[in-house]
């Protein structure tokens, strides 16, 4: 007999395709903040950012079989879907507009929410160190398109600088990072 | 019609979800007919899942709309594997939920399957709960440890009377193991707290009376502390948090792991 909390995670996506409830329970146990948090981080709103969360649940309820062990965690599976969600969601026009609104009067409780897990409090650490390293130019282009959800062409828009760049300092900081994370030993990033 | 080049450049704006639709789907055709490119994505995407890892709190009854949402089963029977049951009650989350193999494997959509899984998540709650919220009071000065040797904690473990103490975090984790003695001289056996950057340290509380004791600080990377419980009042559990170096007088966020004495 196994304890839920030693089952695998493909092994749990595997009885969510058997309709199990109590193995997406678990998956939401395990990885729905980090869901919820991107999705908050990007959209800065707590109700969309529950949409988005159930989104992507009801998503891997329905269809689990995206899921492939093969090409990734699924932490990176389910972080890819909330943020593609939270993108989608905030270049609507008036999500946008209600964005602008809010980063006005952003907060410092806005800012990233550590876990509770040591885990991830590690990797935040790293994470924050790798990003901090970079290039303020590489690093200024990489937040703005992931967190604040903009496309390359805004974001080259946005810095004054041409889209045949941003795409470079994206793509050059994107290596960089991974670099330090594999050498900071971080699991995931390394395969 | 996107060449490799052009979509290979392409990949890490992709993998941030920071291009248009219609680049987006001259990708997706490229990435279909190529296994270089779509290794290369996974690897990016693996760093923009990285960065995005932050935790949230969860919102309470946000579990509950998803499973409220689950959509009823398709009605054919599947083979028989692998499920999740629950034995015992919310209160023994840690061993209730086991994996067994039914003889037929039955449909989930019953509010008896829907209860046990809001069951489940409560349970998971109530533990964060009493990890987090019953730990929240210190009264002491902070100290570092003292160091001590594996030989020392060996010994302990020889002591008549000793108590091992497994701490774990909410995912039932062991991440450090301590044995106390009955002279009150507590320490750390083994450790697998990952570690921490220098702006930060591991404390270690112990929790008397339901208030939160502060026992020392065990450092960026534990390993062979000391330490010694006074007084008549022995804690009914030790937890572990993350601090800024120096420590703190209350615990500034939730136990990492916790363990009962």
């Amino acid at each position: 007999m196994e304890q839920i909390g030693e089952v695998s995670d493909a092994q749990l996506v595997t009885a969510v395709a058997r309709y199990s409830e109590v193995a997406l329970a678990e998956v939401y146990r395990r990885h729905g903040g980090a869901v919820y948090g991107l999705a908050r981080r990007v959209l800065n709103s707590a109700s969309e950012a529950e949409d988005v969360t159930q989104e992507v649940f009801l998503r891997l309820w329905n269809q689990p079989d995206r899921f492939d062990p093969g090409r990734g965690t699924l932490r990176s599976f389910l972080l890819a879907q909330s943020h593609a969600r939270a993108v989608d969601a905030i270049r609507s026009l008036n999500a946008r507009k209600a964005r602008e609104a809010k980063d006005a009067r952003r907060t410092a409780s806005a800012e990233y929410d550590m876990s509770h897990e040591a885990w991830d409090l590690a990797l935040a650490d790293k994470v924050s160190g790798a990003l901090a390293d970079l290039p303020q130019d590489e690093r200024r282009a990489i937040e703005l398109a992931y967190f604040d959800g903009r496309t390359y062409v805004e974001v080259a828009a946005l810095l004054d600088t041409p889209e045949g760049t941003v795409k470079s300092r994206i793509r050059n900081g994107m290596r960089r990072m991974r670099a330090a994370l594999v050498e900071a030993g971080v699991q995931g990033v390394d395969a | 019609m996107m060449t490799h080049q052009q979509a290979s450049e392409l990949l890490a704006v992709f993998a941030l979800d920071a291009v248009d639709s219609d680049e987006q789907e001259l990708i997706e055709a490229h990435l279909a007919e190529c296994p270089r490119c779509r290794a290369e994505l996974d690897a990016h995407r693996d760093v923009a899942a990285a960065l995005g890892n932050s935790v949230g709190q969860l919102p309470e009854g946000l579990w509950s709309s998803i499973a409220s949402r689950l959509p009823p089963r398709p009605a054919e029977e599947p083979p028989p594997m692998p499920t999740l049951v629950r034995e015992g009650s919310a209160h023994e989350e840690r061993t209730a939920t086991r994996f067994h193999t039914p003889r037929t494997a039955p449909r989930r959509t019953s509010r008896g399957r829907l209860l046990s899984v809001a069951s489940l998540a409560v349970a998971a709650a109530a533990v964060a709960a009493v990890l987090g919220v019953n730990l929240v009071h210190a009264n002491n000065q902070i100290s570092s440890l003292h160091n001590a040797s594996p030989a020392s904690a060996v010994a302990a473990l020889k002591v008549p009377g000793h108590k091992v103490v497994d701490v774990e975090s909410a995912r039932h984790v062991e991440l450090a193991q301590f044995v106390l003695v009955p002279s009150g001289q507590g320490y750390l056996v083994t450790s697998k707290l990952p570690t921490l950057s220098s702006a930060k340290t591991y404390q270690l509380w112990g929790v008397i009376n339901g208030r939160a004791i502060s026992l020392g600080l065990l450092g960026q990377d534990p390993h062979g502390a000391a330490f010694t419980l006074g007084g008549s009042s022995h804690p009914s559990k030790l937890g572990i948090t993350v601090e800024p170096a120096g420590g703190s007088v209350v615990p500034t966020g939730s136990m990492l792991a916790a363990g009962t004495v």
